[in-house]
């Protein structure tokens, strides 16, 4: 597989291919808490796939595996085949897993380096990433990225304080894209943004996926986020998957307390405070 | 939201008996409102910082009613809901009026002052670790306004004890020894909760109560107040970003959009017939979880403040009805019936 452009078509699993990221048997302890215990799914080439659960439930962890900012005890990750659970190597090694996974985080503002200009911020990436590109290449690229963000020539001189939170992760998302990334892993990404941005980040989230057939990992507490920017979902409850399948499906017809739980306690109007403790103390002395 | 519900049984099932009769429902009625803003206007004067923040607010809550104040980042939802306890930076400069009961807030000493936060208005924010000193025990924290109400220990520690138990902390004697890094964020929220309770508030301010804190809990936290306000027949101003919840436990909503109010309703009117374009964008860039709902419908551009707003309607630049009179006069609010809503073409049927 080519880091070029994938087909987008490729959203449901493929059999010929197999899936493009792997995941099997994953584990992190800290000290004597289980985070992530035995997680396992795949995503295919140009998917998108929820990983949805609550605060302890491991998702930060698992997404924080997936890209290398922590080691996991057990278990595989593969991108493309490529074994990448253990530390790299060489640079060489982690620029290529950098090119197969990259991430944006909930809070632009603590992910970009306040002092460095929007242009700067993506050009650095581009120099790691593509320096076949040449000064002009690379120059092409960038204005390319912005627009494709839907940020102009004023955004691109400025450094991040003087962006709103909105823009602040369009840049993060081109940063992100520069590296042209076969997964790209979403962590709370739209969770900080007022709901009228919000909608246009997943809006051009939903374009970016469709335009350049890159693979979603979408780790969120919110099921409406979620039942709009992914096709499959995995529910995690104290760092096990309690549930997974077709996101439409597990959220019309959810098989696990858990999963019902979640989707009652979303704000509606038959919505039922009482009703929702009962199930929640339920559950809890199900687990007991 | 097919079922289009009747503004008669939008109280129902939310477990009030006295907000639907309240006699407060109408300002400037024969029984005063517990909370009555009145052309609130802000401003922060000199220095680098010199902006209006609010714009002639106007509010009422009643005795047991629950209102809600919705607004995106920079509307001024927060300010507003502050006023009412007096805390605004020392060098602001308001006009009109925040009155409680009756007494007019920004005139108040700080004899005034600490008399009305003691006894009538508490307030519970978003980050309850923010709230709470994490050196000492959550029973000291409990305990301490009791006791400068002239309560003895024992008294002051066995009412704490029993405040913690009517937000559902089990154990609540041993929670009382406890420090605040010891319990979760939902559970540190029902002790900040527990202490806004101890001076028995006619009025309680919300601001972002749940907004930490997740979903399942958000459900908990919220009954709790509910019941409590129930009991108690305190009325709540409760400030959210989230439409849905506000919509789910308010009797009603203003919205409020760069430090103005655009639009006020009972709750399930205000969902089924939004009035103002903003109000609609807002409900349409919401993703919804029902299986036949739209996707999330952006609205164009940003959430501006009162300091960055154009001359004319805030909301003209990113309005899909805007003319060029909105540009040109800033639309006033307007009330017929139960609602409010500032907008020079609200009446032209541009919103189905």
């Amino acid at each position: 597989m080519t880091k070029e452009k994938i087909p987008a078509q490729a959203s449901d699993p493929g059999e010929t291919a197999g899936p493009l990221l792997e995941v099997a048997g994953l584990c992190r302890t800290f000290g004597d808490h289980k985070a992530v215990d035995d997680v396992a799914f795949t995503l295919a080439a140009g998917g998108s796939l929820g990983i949805v659960g609550e605060s302890g439930s491991g998702k930060t962890t698992t997404a924080r595996m997936l890209v290398g900012l922590e080691t996991p005890d057990a278990g595989s990750i593969r991108v493309a085949g490529h074994e990448r659970a253990r530390q790299p190597r060489n640079r060489a090694e982690r620029l290529r897993r950098a090119r197969e996974i990259q991430m944006v985080f909930q809070d632009p503002y603590l992910s970009l380096d306040p002092r460095i200009t929007v242009r700067d911020s993506i050009g650095e990436v581009l120099r790691l990433h593509a320096p076949e590109l040449g000064k002009t290449g690379r120059a092409e690229r960038l204005a390319e990225l912005l627009d494709q963000v839907g940020l102009g020539a004023r955004e691109a001189g400025a450094v991040p304080r003087r962006l709103s939170g909105g823009q602040r992760q369009r840049v993060a998302i081109a940063r992100a894209l520069a590296a042209s990334p076969k997964v790209l892993i979403l962590d709370e990404a739209v969770a900080a943004l007022d709901v009228s941005i919000q909608a246009q980040i997943l809006d051009l989230l939903v374009r970016i996926r469709r335009e350049e057939g890159i693979a979603y990992l979408f780790v969120s507490h919110d099921l409406a986020v979620v039942k709009h920017i992914t096709d499959d979902v995995v529910v995690l409850r104290n760092g096990r998957i309690v549930e997974a399948g077709r996101t439409a499906e597990v959220l019309a017809n959810p098989q696990h307390p858990y999963t019902r739980l979640l989707i009652d306690s979303v704000p509606s109007e038959d919505w039922d405070p009482d009703r929702i403790a009962e199930s929640r103390r339920a559950l809890a002395a199900l687990e007991a | 939201m097919a079922e289009t519900t009747t503004s008669t049984d939008m109280s129902k099932g939310k477990n009030k008996s006295t907000a639907a009769s309240s006699p407060a429902a109408g300002p400037g009625g024969s029984a005063e409102p517990l909370l009555d803003i009145q052309g609130l206007t802000l401003r922060l004067p000199a220095s680098a910082a010199a902006r209006p923040i609010l714009d002639g607010i106007g509010l009422h809550v009643g005795r047991g009613e629950t209102v809600g104040l919705v607004g995106e980042s920079g509307s001024g939802k927060s300010v507003a809901c502050r006023s009412v306890l007096g805390l605004l930076p020392r060098t602001a400069e308001t006009e009109g009026a925040v009155r409680v009961n009756g007494t007019d807030v920004l005139g108040l000493d700080k004899q005034g002052l600490r008399d009305m936060r003691r006894n009538k208005v508490a307030m519970v924010f978003q980050d309850p670790r923010a709230s709470v000193n994490p050196m000492r025990r959550v029973g000291a924290f409990l305990t301490e306004g009791l006791r400068v109400r002239g309560l003895s220990k024992a008294d002051a520690l066995a009412r704490a004890e029993q405040l913690l138990e009517e937000v559902g902390i089990r154990d609540p004697k041993g929670a009382l020894r406890k420090f605040p890094h010891q319990f979760s964020g939902g559970m540190l929220q029902r002790v900040v909760i527990a202490a806004a309770l101890t001076g028995d508030p006619e009025l309680l301010l919300a601001d972002e109560p749940t907004t930490a804190l997740d979903v399942t809990t958000q459900a908990e936290v919220v009954g709790i107040l509910q019941r409590l306000q129930a009991r108690h027949g305190t009325g709540m101003l409760f400030v959210t970003h989230d439409l849905e919840l506000a919509a789910a436990i308010c009797d009603r909503i203003y919205v409020m959009y760069a430090g103005r109010i655009v639009e006020s309703q009972p709750a399930a009117d205000l969902f089924a017939r939004p009035r103002h374009p903003y109000t609609a964008g807002l409900l349409a860039s919401t993703p919804r979880l029902d299986p036949d709902a739209e996707p999330p419908k952006p609205i164009p551009g940003r959430p501006v403040s009162l300091a960055e707003a154009p001359t004319g309607c805030a909301f003209a630049d990113r309005c899909a009805f805007a003319e060029d009179r909105c540009r040109a006069e800033a639309p006033p609010l307007v009330t017929q019936g139960a609602v409010s809503v500032a907008c020079l073409r609200a009446d032209e049927g541009i919103l189905p």
